[in-house]
């Protein structure tokens, strides 16, 4: 009897931690919606958001207005959980392809040497994160014009950011990033952390596992172990006091820079875009010629 | 797209400090998808002295799919079930991270012994029994490390090995010369 029971009951606890996302639902069904999309789509202009919202609240219609001022294209990403770190895996590479800019990837190489000392220090195992940070370096030396290598086209590029076996490598790569840099300033990163949870537990829950979502916490920590500014502006329903709708953004910049050409001047190279949930990357318009003459 | 060589090195580094860890990982079959992995009961709890073997599945995706765990050492406990061995662990589904080992996951599994979590069961039956009448449920535990998870009978002991695809003759020759020890016998034969 006591068998009949059990097997019944093993069946039921079969998924057991219902906590869990994947048996709720509404998650898979998110999920299937979200895995329409590929993990990084690719460019659409601007009016494809007001589009999205035609009959969304005046207030965020407002602030598209204002983006499309500003901003010419949004590229989606899928919402996996990884989109943030997808997003800025593109933007990145990207910028890499068309800037052709040699001194930023040795810049960042350094920097990716600094984050694999950071890891061996902190205790983890080489295999365990070797292969992601080896397919990350590789990425930048395709993306860079060789002495007689042609780098990789546009069309590789995108091609790798939705292959599967690169993408999820190059996420995975920035995730170990992310929580090593937390860990190592875990004294500073400790009072953004909510709840009765330790730095450890953080990285472990919300950092190192795939398709666990990012907030300024995990940004941060990507763009001081990096060194790369990013600006996030954020579409949402609120408003200031004075009754005037602007758009906000926040640049996030590594710490370190001090150095007033990097920070100063111009605007960070990566743009993303956050709704409540969700990171896509933004296009700026290039910059105006009117411009251009005042300041000259 | 299994990464074969990431198990490979895994198995070496499990290698490494086995003696002082306990923990074992041991191909089951030649691709290294099947593995057994092997960890001492915790001391001062109801599975101490008792050795438990887990099956080992590594899916496709691994490292970024968690390796698939079972115990196939029946063993009495809140978040594993006595019927099939299905652990309830969270690092083994959605808290697995690439960053994640053979054996750290098997670390987890031995901490969950010491650690059972009655609210979030596997086994209905055992939970409610750790909750409501801890002390038969100790009981309980321990006599089923006894009978399952220690001084297994030379045929229990052979027919495990032979069920983990090593031939009979060579299963007991290699007991033979390990004095009887079914899991240096399996060392043997798996180094062998």
């Amino acid at each position: 009897m006591q068998n009949q029971n059990e097997v019944v009951k093993d069946d039921k606890v079969e998924e057991c931690g219902n906590s869990s996302a994947e048996c709720d639902p509404s998650f898979q069904q998110e999920e299937e919606e979200s895995a329409k999309v590929p993990y990084v789509a690719d460019k659409e202009p601007l009016s494809s958001l007001s589009a999205e919202y035609k009959a969304g609240s005046p207030i965020l219609l407002q602030k598209i207005k204002i983006l499309e001022n500003q901003y010419i294209a949004i590229r989606r990403t899928r919402g996996d959980g990884n989109c943030f770190f997808r997003s800025f895996m593109f933007s990145y590479l990207e910028h890499i392809l068309e800037s052709q800019d040699r001194a930023e990837v040795d810049r960042i190489k350094a920097n990716v040497e600094t984050c694999r000392k950071t890891l061996q220090n902190l205790g983890y195992t080489d295999f365990t994160f070797a292969d992601f940070f080896a397919l990350f370096l590789e990425q930048l030396d395709d993306i860079l014009q060789g002495s007689e290598e042609e780098s990789i086209s546009y069309e590789e590029l995108v091609n790798r950011s939705r292959d599967q076996s690169v993408s999820d490598y190059i996420v995975m790569f920035f995730r170990f990033v992310t929580a090593g840099e937390i860990r190592t300033r875990a004294e500073f990163f400790e009072p953004f952390i909510t709840g009765n949870t330790t730095v450890d537990q953080f990285c472990k829950t919300s950092v190192e596992p795939m398709g666990e979502e990012s907030d300024h916490i995990h940004i941060t920590a990507l763009s001081d172990a990096l060194g790369v500014a990013i600006r996030v502006v954020y579409l949402d329903r609120s408003s200031c006091d004075s009754g005037g709708v602007t758009v906000n953004h926040h640049d996030f910049v590594p710490v370190g820079t001090t150095n007033e050409k990097e920070v100063g001047a111009s605007a960070p190279f990566i743009t993303l875009l956050y709704r409540p949930g969700h990171y896509d990357i933004l296009y700026p318009k290039p910059p105006c010629k009117v411009l251009d003459n005042v300041e000259k | 797209m299994i990464d074969i060589s990431r198990v490979q090195k895994e198995l070496q580094d499990c290698e490494k400090d086995r003696d002082s860890s306990g923990i074992r990982v041991c191909p089951k079959s030649d691709n290294l998808t099947r593995l057994t992995g092997t960890i001492p009961g915790p001391i001062g709890t109801p599975y101490e002295g008792g050795t438990f073997q887990i099956d080992i599945t590594i899916p496709e995706g691994y490292p970024f799919e968690p390796p698939k765990m079972q115990f196939s050492t029946k063993v009495w406990h809140p978040n594993i079930s006595s019927q099939s061995g299905a652990i309830c662990l969270d690092v083994l589904k959605d808290q697995w991270s690439p960053a994640l080992t053979l054996k750290t996951a098997l670390v987890s599994v031995q901490a969950l012994l010491s650690a059972p979590e009655p609210k979030d069961p596997q086994d209905a039956v055992v939970a409610e029994q750790y909750m409501k009448n801890y002390q038969v449920f100790v009981s309980t535990a321990r006599y089923w490390t006894q009978t399952f998870a220690k001084n297994s009978s030379l045929e229990d002991k052979v027919k495990r090995l032979v069920e983990m695809g090593f031939g009979d003759a060579q299963v007991r020759s290699a007991i033979e010369s390990s004095g009887g020890d079914d899991n240096v016998a399996l060392e043997k034969l798996c180094s062998g």
